[in-house]
Protein backbone atom coordinates (compact mmCIF):
# COMPACT_ATOMS: atom_id res chain seq x y z
CA UNK A 1 0.00 0.00 0.00
CA UNK A 2 1.67 3.35 -0.90
CA UNK A 3 0.69 5.98 1.18
CA UNK A 4 1.45 9.76 1.25
CA UNK A 5 3.69 11.06 3.72
CA UNK A 6 3.92 14.70 4.58
CA UNK A 7 6.44 15.75 7.33
CA UNK A 8 5.09 17.19 10.35
CA UNK A 9 8.50 18.84 11.62
CA UNK A 10 7.07 22.21 11.68
CA UNK A 11 8.40 23.43 8.59
CA UNK A 12 6.35 21.72 5.78
CA UNK A 13 8.69 18.56 3.43
CA UNK A 14 7.35 17.56 0.11
CA UNK A 15 6.74 14.12 0.26
CA UNK A 16 7.78 10.79 -0.31
CA UNK A 17 6.18 7.84 -0.87
CA UNK A 18 6.68 4.55 0.77
CA UNK A 19 5.49 1.39 1.77
CA UNK A 20 4.67 2.77 5.43
CA UNK A 21 3.41 -0.54 7.04
CA UNK A 22 6.86 -2.45 6.03
CA UNK A 23 9.15 0.39 7.80
CA UNK A 24 10.56 -0.99 11.18
CA UNK A 25 9.68 1.07 14.56
CA UNK A 26 12.56 3.66 14.64
CA UNK A 27 13.34 7.29 16.13
CA UNK A 28 15.53 9.67 14.39
CA UNK A 29 18.02 9.54 17.13
CA UNK A 30 18.38 5.76 16.43
CA UNK A 31 19.06 6.68 12.92
CA UNK A 32 21.47 9.54 13.62
CA UNK A 33 23.64 7.28 15.83
CA UNK A 34 24.05 4.03 13.14
CA UNK A 35 23.96 7.00 10.21
CA UNK A 36 27.20 5.64 8.40
CA UNK A 37 25.15 2.21 7.97
CA UNK A 38 22.81 4.46 5.23
CA UNK A 39 24.72 4.71 2.12
CA UNK A 40 24.51 3.51 -1.32
CA UNK A 41 24.48 0.45 0.09
CA UNK A 42 21.58 0.37 2.05
CA UNK A 43 18.53 -1.12 -0.02
CA UNK A 44 16.17 2.29 -1.23
CA UNK A 45 12.95 0.87 1.08
CA UNK A 46 15.33 1.31 4.64
CA UNK A 47 16.20 5.25 3.38
CA UNK A 48 13.05 6.07 2.67
CA UNK A 49 11.45 5.03 5.94
CA UNK A 50 14.44 6.70 7.81
CA UNK A 51 13.47 9.97 5.73
CA UNK A 52 10.21 9.49 6.99
CA UNK A 53 11.43 8.99 10.38
CA UNK A 54 13.07 12.15 10.20
CA UNK A 55 10.50 13.99 8.46
CA UNK A 56 9.00 13.68 11.44
CA UNK A 57 11.35 14.90 13.70
CA UNK A 58 11.20 17.66 16.44
CA UNK A 59 14.83 16.98 17.19
CA UNK A 60 17.12 20.26 16.12
CA UNK A 61 20.39 18.67 16.88
CA UNK A 62 19.03 16.11 14.19
CA UNK A 63 17.56 19.15 11.74
CA UNK A 64 20.79 21.01 11.77
CA UNK A 65 22.82 18.15 10.17
CA UNK A 66 22.99 17.02 6.90
CA UNK A 67 21.69 13.38 7.16
CA UNK A 68 18.20 13.87 5.92
CA UNK A 69 19.40 15.69 2.65
CA UNK A 70 22.04 13.05 2.29
CA UNK A 71 19.78 10.14 2.45
CA UNK A 72 17.53 11.35 -0.17
CA UNK A 73 20.15 12.53 -2.35
CA UNK A 74 21.41 8.98 -1.73
CA UNK A 75 17.85 8.01 -3.13
CA UNK A 76 17.34 10.57 -6.32
CA UNK A 77 21.01 9.61 -7.52
CA UNK A 78 19.64 5.87 -8.06
CA UNK A 79 16.26 6.58 -9.34
CA UNK A 80 15.86 6.42 -13.10
CA UNK A 81 12.65 8.12 -13.17
CA UNK A 82 12.86 11.98 -13.78
CA UNK A 83 9.65 12.51 -11.82
CA UNK A 84 10.86 11.02 -8.51
CA UNK A 85 14.33 11.68 -8.96
CA UNK A 86 13.38 15.46 -7.96
CA UNK A 87 10.92 14.81 -5.41
CA UNK A 88 13.60 12.68 -3.66
CA UNK A 89 16.00 16.21 -4.73
CA UNK A 90 13.47 18.18 -3.83
CA UNK A 91 12.88 16.89 -0.34
CA UNK A 92 16.77 17.00 -0.04
CA UNK A 93 17.13 20.13 -0.57
CA UNK A 94 14.16 20.78 2.00
CA UNK A 95 16.24 19.08 4.78
CA UNK A 96 19.15 21.31 4.00
CA UNK A 97 17.02 24.43 3.86
CA UNK A 98 15.58 23.48 7.58
CA UNK A 99 18.94 22.42 8.32
CA UNK A 100 20.62 25.89 7.48
CA UNK A 101 17.29 27.41 9.35
CA UNK A 102 18.19 25.93 12.50
CA UNK A 103 22.02 26.99 12.62
CA UNK A 104 23.95 24.36 10.29
CA UNK A 105 25.22 26.99 8.57
CA UNK A 106 28.72 25.96 9.41
CA UNK A 107 28.30 22.30 8.33
CA UNK A 108 30.11 21.84 4.71
CA UNK A 109 27.71 18.69 4.51
CA UNK A 110 24.87 20.87 4.66
CA UNK A 111 25.95 23.31 1.52
CA UNK A 112 27.25 19.86 -0.34
CA UNK A 113 24.19 17.86 -0.04
CA UNK A 114 21.94 21.31 -0.91
CA UNK A 115 23.81 22.14 -3.92
CA UNK A 116 23.73 18.60 -5.07
CA UNK A 117 20.28 17.96 -4.53
CA UNK A 118 19.56 21.30 -6.11
CA UNK A 119 21.09 20.71 -9.26
CA UNK A 120 19.83 17.11 -9.34
CA UNK A 121 16.21 18.94 -9.06
CA UNK A 122 16.61 21.06 -11.64
CA UNK A 123 18.98 19.74 -13.99
CA UNK A 124 16.05 18.68 -16.67
CA UNK A 125 14.61 22.52 -16.72
CA UNK A 126 16.69 24.91 -18.25
CA UNK A 127 14.62 27.90 -16.84
CA UNK A 128 15.24 26.24 -13.09
CA UNK A 129 18.62 25.10 -13.77
CA UNK A 130 19.87 28.86 -14.79
CA UNK A 131 18.17 30.52 -12.35
CA UNK A 132 20.11 27.93 -9.83
CA UNK A 133 23.89 28.71 -10.81
CA UNK A 134 24.56 31.27 -8.43
CA UNK A 135 23.12 29.39 -5.60
CA UNK A 136 24.69 26.27 -6.86
CA UNK A 137 27.91 27.87 -7.23
CA UNK A 138 27.84 29.71 -3.82
CA UNK A 139 26.59 26.54 -1.89
CA UNK A 140 29.20 24.48 -3.54
CA UNK A 141 32.30 26.90 -2.60
CA UNK A 142 30.99 26.89 0.78
CA UNK A 143 31.18 22.93 1.12
CA UNK A 144 34.82 23.20 -0.81
CA UNK A 145 35.93 25.74 2.05
CA UNK A 146 34.36 23.96 5.13
CA UNK A 147 34.27 19.94 4.04
CA UNK A 148 36.07 19.26 0.94
CA UNK A 149 36.89 15.86 1.50
CA UNK A 150 32.73 14.78 1.96
CA UNK A 151 32.22 12.04 -0.57
CA UNK A 152 35.43 11.50 -1.77
CA UNK A 153 36.01 14.85 -2.48
CA UNK A 154 32.61 15.73 -3.47
CA UNK A 155 32.32 19.46 -3.27
CA UNK A 156 35.37 19.95 -5.51
CA UNK A 157 33.70 17.34 -8.07
CA UNK A 158 30.23 18.99 -7.92
CA UNK A 159 31.96 22.93 -8.31
CA UNK A 160 34.54 21.55 -11.02
CA UNK A 161 31.30 19.88 -12.93
CA UNK A 162 29.15 23.16 -12.44
CA UNK A 163 32.22 25.14 -14.00
CA UNK A 164 32.46 22.68 -16.78
CA UNK A 165 28.92 22.42 -17.62
CA UNK A 166 27.23 25.59 -16.84
CA UNK A 167 26.99 28.11 -20.09
CA UNK A 168 30.34 29.74 -20.25
CA UNK A 169 31.18 33.60 -19.76
CA UNK A 170 29.99 36.14 -20.02
CA UNK A 171 26.47 34.40 -20.35
CA UNK A 172 26.79 32.02 -17.17
CA UNK A 173 29.42 31.01 -14.87
CA UNK A 174 30.58 28.09 -17.17
CA UNK A 175 34.65 27.95 -16.79
CA UNK A 176 37.12 25.12 -18.25
CA UNK A 177 39.83 26.50 -16.48
CA UNK A 178 38.55 26.43 -13.09
CA UNK A 179 36.60 22.82 -13.54
CA UNK A 180 40.45 21.56 -15.04
CA UNK A 181 41.94 23.23 -11.51
CA UNK A 182 38.95 21.50 -9.50
CA UNK A 183 38.63 18.23 -10.79
CA UNK A 184 42.52 17.77 -10.47
CA UNK A 185 42.52 18.16 -7.43
CA UNK A 186 39.81 15.94 -7.08
CA UNK A 187 41.70 13.16 -8.86
CA UNK A 188 44.97 13.99 -6.94
CA UNK A 189 43.31 14.28 -3.45
CA UNK A 190 40.59 11.57 -3.66
CA UNK A 191 41.81 9.24 -6.03
CA UNK A 192 39.60 6.24 -5.58
CA UNK A 193 36.04 8.00 -6.83
CA UNK A 194 34.87 6.62 -10.41
CA UNK A 195 33.14 10.23 -10.78
CA UNK A 196 36.27 12.51 -10.26
CA UNK A 197 38.18 10.30 -13.00
CA UNK A 198 34.99 10.63 -15.25
CA UNK A 199 34.47 14.10 -14.77
CA UNK A 200 38.18 15.08 -15.04
CA UNK A 201 38.14 13.23 -18.40
CA UNK A 202 35.77 15.35 -19.68
CA UNK A 203 37.08 18.68 -18.65
CA UNK A 204 40.23 17.19 -20.11
CA UNK A 205 38.29 16.29 -23.45
CA UNK A 206 36.86 19.92 -23.51
CA UNK A 207 40.60 21.10 -23.52
CA UNK A 208 40.72 19.51 -26.87
CA UNK A 209 44.53 18.82 -27.30
CA UNK A 210 46.48 16.21 -27.93
CA UNK A 211 47.98 15.39 -24.61
CA UNK A 212 44.46 16.77 -22.89
CA UNK A 213 43.21 13.91 -25.02
CA UNK A 214 45.37 10.98 -24.48
CA UNK A 215 45.21 12.36 -20.57
CA UNK A 216 41.54 12.13 -21.05
CA UNK A 217 41.23 8.44 -21.92
CA UNK A 218 43.86 6.98 -19.59
CA UNK A 219 41.41 9.43 -16.29
CA UNK A 220 38.28 7.24 -18.10
CA UNK A 221 40.23 3.74 -18.22
CA UNK A 222 40.82 4.58 -14.65
CA UNK A 223 37.63 5.44 -13.51
CA UNK A 224 36.04 2.80 -15.54
CA UNK A 225 38.12 0.14 -13.39
CA UNK A 226 37.48 1.53 -10.23
CA UNK A 227 33.69 1.69 -10.97
CA UNK A 228 33.72 -1.95 -11.83
CA UNK A 229 36.16 -3.17 -9.45
CA UNK A 230 34.36 -1.08 -6.31
CA UNK A 231 31.77 -2.20 -4.22
CA UNK A 232 30.13 1.35 -4.97
CA UNK A 233 26.32 -0.63 -4.39
CA UNK A 234 23.05 1.01 -6.41
CA UNK A 235 25.60 3.52 -7.45
CA UNK A 236 27.11 1.51 -9.95
CA UNK A 237 24.62 1.48 -12.36
CA UNK A 238 23.28 5.07 -12.62
CA UNK A 239 27.28 5.70 -12.69
CA UNK A 240 27.94 3.39 -15.44
CA UNK A 241 25.18 5.41 -17.41
CA UNK A 242 27.02 8.05 -17.31
CA UNK A 243 30.68 6.34 -18.16
CA UNK A 244 28.59 4.45 -20.67
CA UNK A 245 26.75 7.80 -22.24
CA UNK A 246 30.31 9.93 -22.14
CA UNK A 247 32.03 6.93 -24.54
CA UNK A 248 29.26 6.56 -26.78
CA UNK A 249 29.22 10.40 -27.53
CA UNK A 250 33.32 9.84 -27.79
CA UNK A 251 33.87 6.14 -29.38
CA UNK A 252 37.20 7.05 -29.16
CA UNK A 253 37.92 7.69 -26.05
CA UNK A 254 37.18 4.15 -24.62
CA UNK A 255 34.81 0.65 -25.33
CA UNK A 256 31.73 1.14 -22.78
CA UNK A 257 31.17 -0.51 -19.77
CA UNK A 258 29.21 -3.54 -19.73
CA UNK B 1 27.65 37.94 -33.42
CA UNK B 2 26.78 37.82 -29.91
CA UNK B 3 27.14 34.43 -29.06
CA UNK B 4 24.49 34.03 -25.90
CA UNK B 5 21.69 34.62 -28.59
CA UNK B 6 23.16 32.70 -31.09
CA UNK B 7 22.73 29.57 -28.12
CA UNK B 8 18.91 31.16 -28.02
CA UNK B 9 18.44 30.51 -31.59
CA UNK B 10 20.32 27.11 -31.71
CA UNK B 11 18.12 25.66 -29.03
CA UNK B 12 14.81 27.12 -30.89
CA UNK B 13 15.93 24.26 -33.53
CA UNK B 14 17.84 21.88 -31.81
CA UNK B 15 15.95 19.55 -30.25
CA UNK B 16 16.75 15.85 -29.15
CA UNK B 17 17.48 14.16 -31.98
CA UNK B 18 15.88 11.22 -30.40
CA UNK B 19 12.64 12.64 -30.23
CA UNK B 20 12.49 14.16 -33.83
CA UNK B 21 10.04 12.47 -36.13
CA UNK B 22 11.68 9.99 -38.54
CA UNK B 23 10.90 13.07 -41.41
CA UNK B 24 11.85 15.78 -39.12
CA UNK B 25 13.29 18.69 -40.82
CA UNK B 26 16.89 18.85 -40.24
CA UNK B 27 18.30 22.73 -39.11
CA UNK B 28 21.71 23.11 -39.27
CA UNK B 29 22.58 25.44 -36.09
CA UNK B 30 26.17 26.84 -36.66
CA UNK B 31 28.03 28.20 -33.96
CA UNK B 32 31.30 28.82 -34.86
CA UNK B 33 33.84 29.32 -32.27
CA UNK B 34 31.66 28.79 -29.82
CA UNK B 35 32.45 26.81 -26.26
CA UNK B 36 28.59 24.70 -26.01
CA UNK B 37 28.70 21.40 -25.13
CA UNK B 38 25.51 20.09 -27.28
CA UNK B 39 24.32 17.93 -25.11
CA UNK B 40 24.37 19.87 -22.10
CA UNK B 41 22.36 22.65 -23.63
CA UNK B 42 19.60 19.84 -25.38
CA UNK B 43 17.49 20.91 -22.47
CA UNK B 44 17.31 24.56 -23.46
CA UNK B 45 16.81 22.87 -27.37
CA UNK B 46 14.11 21.54 -26.48
CA UNK B 47 12.09 23.40 -24.48
CA UNK B 48 12.59 26.53 -26.74
CA UNK B 49 11.98 24.21 -30.31
CA UNK B 50 8.74 22.83 -28.11
CA UNK B 51 7.42 27.01 -27.97
CA UNK B 52 8.08 27.34 -31.25
CA UNK B 53 6.26 24.42 -32.91
CA UNK B 54 3.17 25.20 -30.56
CA UNK B 55 3.42 28.83 -31.83
CA UNK B 56 4.09 27.78 -35.18
CA UNK B 57 1.25 25.05 -35.38
CA UNK B 58 3.53 22.26 -36.16
CA UNK B 59 3.15 18.93 -34.78
CA UNK B 60 5.44 18.37 -31.92
CA UNK B 61 8.87 16.97 -33.04
CA UNK B 62 8.44 18.21 -36.82
CA UNK B 63 12.05 19.45 -36.37
CA UNK B 64 15.06 18.15 -36.30
CA UNK B 65 18.94 19.90 -35.74
CA UNK B 66 22.55 20.10 -35.81
CA UNK B 67 24.35 21.38 -33.88
CA UNK B 68 28.41 22.76 -34.91
CA UNK B 69 31.19 24.68 -33.83
CA UNK B 70 33.49 24.60 -36.21
CA UNK B 71 33.18 26.24 -40.12
CA UNK B 72 34.22 23.65 -42.15
CA UNK B 73 31.75 21.57 -40.72
CA UNK B 74 29.08 23.44 -40.52
CA UNK B 75 29.41 24.14 -44.39
CA UNK B 76 30.15 20.36 -45.22
CA UNK B 77 26.30 19.79 -43.38
CA UNK B 78 24.88 22.62 -45.40
CA UNK B 79 26.34 21.14 -48.54
CA UNK B 80 25.43 17.78 -47.67
CA UNK B 81 21.84 18.49 -46.48
CA UNK B 82 21.02 21.34 -48.24
CA UNK B 83 17.95 22.26 -44.96
CA UNK B 84 15.30 24.38 -45.61
CA UNK B 85 16.67 26.34 -42.07
CA UNK B 86 19.35 27.36 -40.37
CA UNK B 87 21.26 29.50 -37.92
CA UNK B 88 24.55 30.88 -38.83
CA UNK B 89 26.80 33.30 -37.78
CA UNK B 90 27.02 36.32 -40.34
CA UNK B 91 30.24 35.01 -41.81
CA UNK B 92 28.83 31.84 -42.93
CA UNK B 93 25.97 33.39 -44.11
CA UNK B 94 27.94 36.07 -46.06
CA UNK B 95 30.27 33.30 -47.68
CA UNK B 96 27.41 30.54 -48.44
CA UNK B 97 24.58 33.02 -49.21
CA UNK B 98 25.09 32.71 -53.16
CA UNK B 99 25.40 29.48 -53.33
CA UNK B 100 22.65 27.97 -51.12
CA UNK B 101 20.22 30.96 -51.64
CA UNK B 102 19.97 32.05 -48.22
CA UNK B 103 17.81 34.66 -47.51
CA UNK B 104 17.67 36.27 -43.90
CA UNK B 105 14.18 35.48 -42.09
CA UNK B 106 14.43 37.25 -38.16
CA UNK B 107 17.14 39.00 -36.34
CA UNK B 108 17.40 39.30 -32.46
CA UNK B 109 16.94 42.64 -30.72
CA UNK B 110 19.26 42.50 -27.80
CA UNK B 111 19.46 45.35 -25.11
CA UNK B 112 17.64 47.50 -27.83
CA UNK B 113 20.00 47.06 -30.44
CA UNK B 114 19.51 44.81 -33.45
CA UNK B 115 23.42 45.39 -34.52
CA UNK B 116 26.75 44.92 -32.63
CA UNK B 117 30.45 46.17 -32.12
CA UNK B 118 33.48 44.77 -32.56
CA UNK B 119 36.50 45.68 -30.10
CA UNK B 120 40.04 44.30 -30.09
CA UNK B 121 41.22 44.80 -26.40
CA UNK B 122 45.10 45.54 -25.16
CA UNK B 123 46.46 46.21 -22.37
CA UNK B 124 46.46 50.07 -20.91
CA UNK B 125 48.69 52.19 -22.56
CA UNK B 126 50.78 49.40 -23.88
CA UNK B 127 49.76 49.72 -27.75
CA UNK B 128 48.89 53.08 -29.41
CA UNK B 129 47.00 51.78 -32.97
CA UNK B 130 46.20 48.83 -34.37
CA UNK B 131 49.31 49.04 -36.59
CA UNK B 132 51.56 48.97 -33.70
CA UNK B 133 49.82 45.30 -33.50
CA UNK B 134 51.49 43.68 -36.27
CA UNK B 135 53.04 40.65 -36.53
CA UNK B 136 51.70 40.33 -32.68
CA UNK B 137 49.40 37.82 -31.24
CA UNK B 138 45.64 38.25 -31.42
CA UNK B 139 43.45 35.58 -29.77
CA UNK B 140 39.81 35.07 -29.25
CA UNK B 141 37.01 33.13 -30.02
CA UNK B 142 35.77 35.45 -33.41
CA UNK B 143 38.92 34.16 -34.86
CA UNK B 144 37.18 31.15 -36.04
CA UNK B 145 36.09 32.64 -38.97
CA UNK B 146 39.10 34.64 -39.65
CA UNK B 147 37.30 36.09 -43.10
CA UNK B 148 34.85 37.74 -41.51
CA UNK B 149 37.15 39.39 -39.45
CA UNK B 150 38.77 41.05 -42.15
CA UNK B 151 36.52 41.71 -44.67
CA UNK B 152 33.72 42.70 -42.34
CA UNK B 153 34.80 43.81 -38.98
CA UNK B 154 38.28 45.35 -40.33
CA UNK B 155 36.21 46.60 -43.41
CA UNK B 156 39.22 45.09 -45.46
CA UNK B 157 41.73 46.92 -44.11
CA UNK B 158 43.75 44.36 -42.67
CA UNK B 159 43.83 40.34 -43.42
CA UNK B 160 43.74 38.56 -39.92
CA UNK B 161 46.19 35.74 -40.80
CA UNK B 162 48.86 38.14 -42.39
CA UNK B 163 48.70 40.75 -39.89
CA UNK B 164 48.56 39.34 -36.92
CA UNK B 165 49.99 35.80 -35.02
CA UNK B 166 46.43 34.45 -34.92
CA UNK B 167 45.70 32.39 -31.68
CA UNK B 168 42.20 31.39 -32.11
CA UNK B 169 40.53 30.47 -28.77
CA UNK B 170 36.89 28.30 -27.73
CA UNK B 171 37.24 30.12 -24.54
CA UNK B 172 36.98 33.90 -24.54
CA UNK B 173 37.46 34.05 -20.55
CA UNK B 174 41.11 31.96 -21.09
CA UNK B 175 41.72 34.64 -23.88
CA UNK B 176 41.27 37.49 -21.81
CA UNK B 177 43.18 35.63 -18.76
CA UNK B 178 46.25 35.20 -21.46
CA UNK B 179 46.29 39.01 -22.50
CA UNK B 180 45.96 40.19 -18.25
CA UNK B 181 49.17 37.56 -17.93
CA UNK B 182 51.27 39.11 -20.88
CA UNK B 183 50.79 35.97 -22.68
CA UNK B 184 48.58 37.77 -25.52
CA UNK B 185 49.08 41.09 -26.81
CA UNK B 186 45.69 41.72 -28.12
CA UNK B 187 42.07 39.87 -27.47
CA UNK B 188 38.83 40.34 -30.18
CA UNK B 189 35.71 40.54 -28.62
CA UNK B 190 32.33 40.60 -29.33
CA UNK B 191 29.35 43.05 -27.86
CA UNK B 192 28.43 40.46 -25.65
CA UNK B 193 31.78 39.46 -24.38
CA UNK B 194 32.95 42.97 -24.34
CA UNK B 195 29.76 43.84 -21.75
CA UNK B 196 30.83 41.10 -20.11
CA UNK B 197 34.46 42.58 -18.71
CA UNK B 198 32.66 44.03 -15.95
CA UNK B 199 32.79 40.78 -13.86
CA UNK B 200 36.09 40.00 -14.27
CA UNK B 201 39.03 40.73 -11.83
CA UNK B 202 41.85 41.60 -13.54
CA UNK B 203 45.24 42.72 -12.81
CA UNK B 204 45.51 44.70 -15.54
CA UNK B 205 43.40 47.74 -17.15
CA UNK B 206 42.55 47.39 -20.68
CA UNK B 207 41.86 49.12 -23.36
CA UNK B 208 39.86 49.24 -26.53
CA UNK B 209 42.21 49.48 -29.62
CA UNK B 210 39.92 49.01 -32.47
CA UNK B 211 36.31 49.30 -32.56
CA UNK B 212 34.42 48.20 -35.76
CA UNK B 213 31.48 49.99 -37.21
CA UNK B 214 28.08 49.08 -36.29
CA UNK B 215 27.77 45.25 -37.93
CA UNK B 216 23.75 44.11 -38.19
CA UNK B 217 22.69 40.63 -35.58
CA UNK B 218 22.60 37.68 -38.03
CA UNK B 219 19.73 34.99 -37.20
CA UNK B 220 17.23 32.38 -39.13
CA UNK B 221 18.48 31.99 -42.40
CA UNK B 222 16.37 29.66 -45.03
CA UNK B 223 16.92 28.65 -48.36
CA UNK B 224 14.88 30.19 -50.59
CA UNK B 225 15.04 27.48 -53.47
CA UNK B 226 13.40 25.27 -51.37
CA UNK B 227 11.24 27.12 -49.04
CA UNK B 228 8.18 28.53 -50.13
CA UNK B 229 7.31 32.34 -49.58
CA UNK B 230 4.57 30.72 -47.10
CA UNK B 231 6.85 28.53 -45.46
CA UNK B 232 9.03 31.59 -45.04
CA UNK B 233 6.73 33.52 -43.45
CA UNK B 234 5.40 31.32 -41.21
CA UNK B 235 8.83 30.38 -39.69
CA UNK B 236 9.12 34.14 -39.18
CA UNK B 237 5.79 34.53 -37.20
CA UNK B 238 6.36 31.76 -34.60
CA UNK B 239 9.67 33.51 -34.23
CA UNK B 240 8.52 36.90 -33.50
CA UNK B 241 5.64 35.46 -31.66
CA UNK B 242 8.25 33.61 -29.21
CA UNK B 243 9.30 35.92 -27.03
CA UNK B 244 5.81 36.96 -26.22
CA UNK B 245 3.99 33.69 -25.51
CA UNK B 246 4.15 33.21 -21.94
CA UNK B 247 6.54 30.05 -21.66
CA UNK B 248 8.77 31.28 -24.47
CA UNK B 249 9.21 34.51 -22.80
CA UNK B 250 10.78 33.19 -20.19
CA UNK B 251 13.29 31.35 -22.50
CA UNK B 252 14.04 34.84 -23.81
CA UNK B 253 14.26 36.77 -20.68
CA UNK B 254 16.97 34.04 -19.76
CA UNK B 255 19.28 34.80 -22.92
CA UNK B 256 18.74 38.21 -23.00
CA UNK B 257 16.79 38.90 -26.45
CA UNK B 258 14.22 41.16 -26.42
CA UNK B 259 12.32 40.12 -29.16
CA UNK B 260 13.00 38.05 -32.82
CA UNK B 261 12.35 40.90 -35.21
CA UNK B 262 11.33 39.83 -39.39
CA UNK B 263 14.53 41.24 -41.38
CA UNK B 264 14.48 41.58 -44.84
CA UNK B 265 17.92 40.68 -46.74
CA UNK B 266 18.86 44.38 -48.16
CA UNK B 267 19.88 45.34 -44.33
CA UNK B 268 22.81 43.39 -44.96
CA UNK B 269 23.40 44.61 -48.37
CA UNK B 270 26.55 46.96 -47.03
CA UNK B 271 27.92 43.49 -45.85
CA UNK B 272 27.44 42.18 -48.68
CA UNK B 273 29.69 44.66 -50.43
CA UNK B 274 32.10 44.44 -47.88
CA UNK B 275 32.42 41.00 -48.15
CA UNK B 276 32.54 41.50 -51.70
CA UNK B 277 35.40 44.10 -51.70
CA UNK B 278 37.16 42.53 -48.69
CA UNK B 279 40.29 41.19 -49.06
Amino acid sequence: MLLFLAGCSGIPHPAIQTELEACPQQTAVAIAAEQNQLSFLTASHTLVCAINTLQKSHDLAIQRTALGSRLCLTLAEREPNQDKREKFAAEGVKFAEIALEQGGQGDGAVHYYLAANLGLKVRDHIVLAMGSLDRLENEMKQAVALSPDIDDGGPLRLLGALYLKAPAWPKGIGDLDKALELLKQAVDQYPNHPLNHLFYAQALWEEGDQTSLSQAKAEFVLGEKLLAEGDWGYNKQPWGTEFNEFAQEHAEIASPIK
Amino acid sequence: MRKSYLIMLASLLAPFSVSAAPDAEMIVVCYPGGSVNAKEANGAMSSMLRVVERVGQWQENSFNSVFLTKSDDCKKQIADNNPKFAITSLGLYLELRNQHKLVPIVQPKINGQTSEHYRVMVQKDKFKSLDELKGKTLGGTVLEEPAFVGKIVFAGKYDPASFFDLKPSNQAIRALRSLNKGELDAVILNEQQFGGLGSLQMDTSLEAIFTSEEIPLMGVVANSGSTSVEERARFGKALEAMCTDAEGKKLCELFGVESFNSVDASLFEPMVKLWANGQ
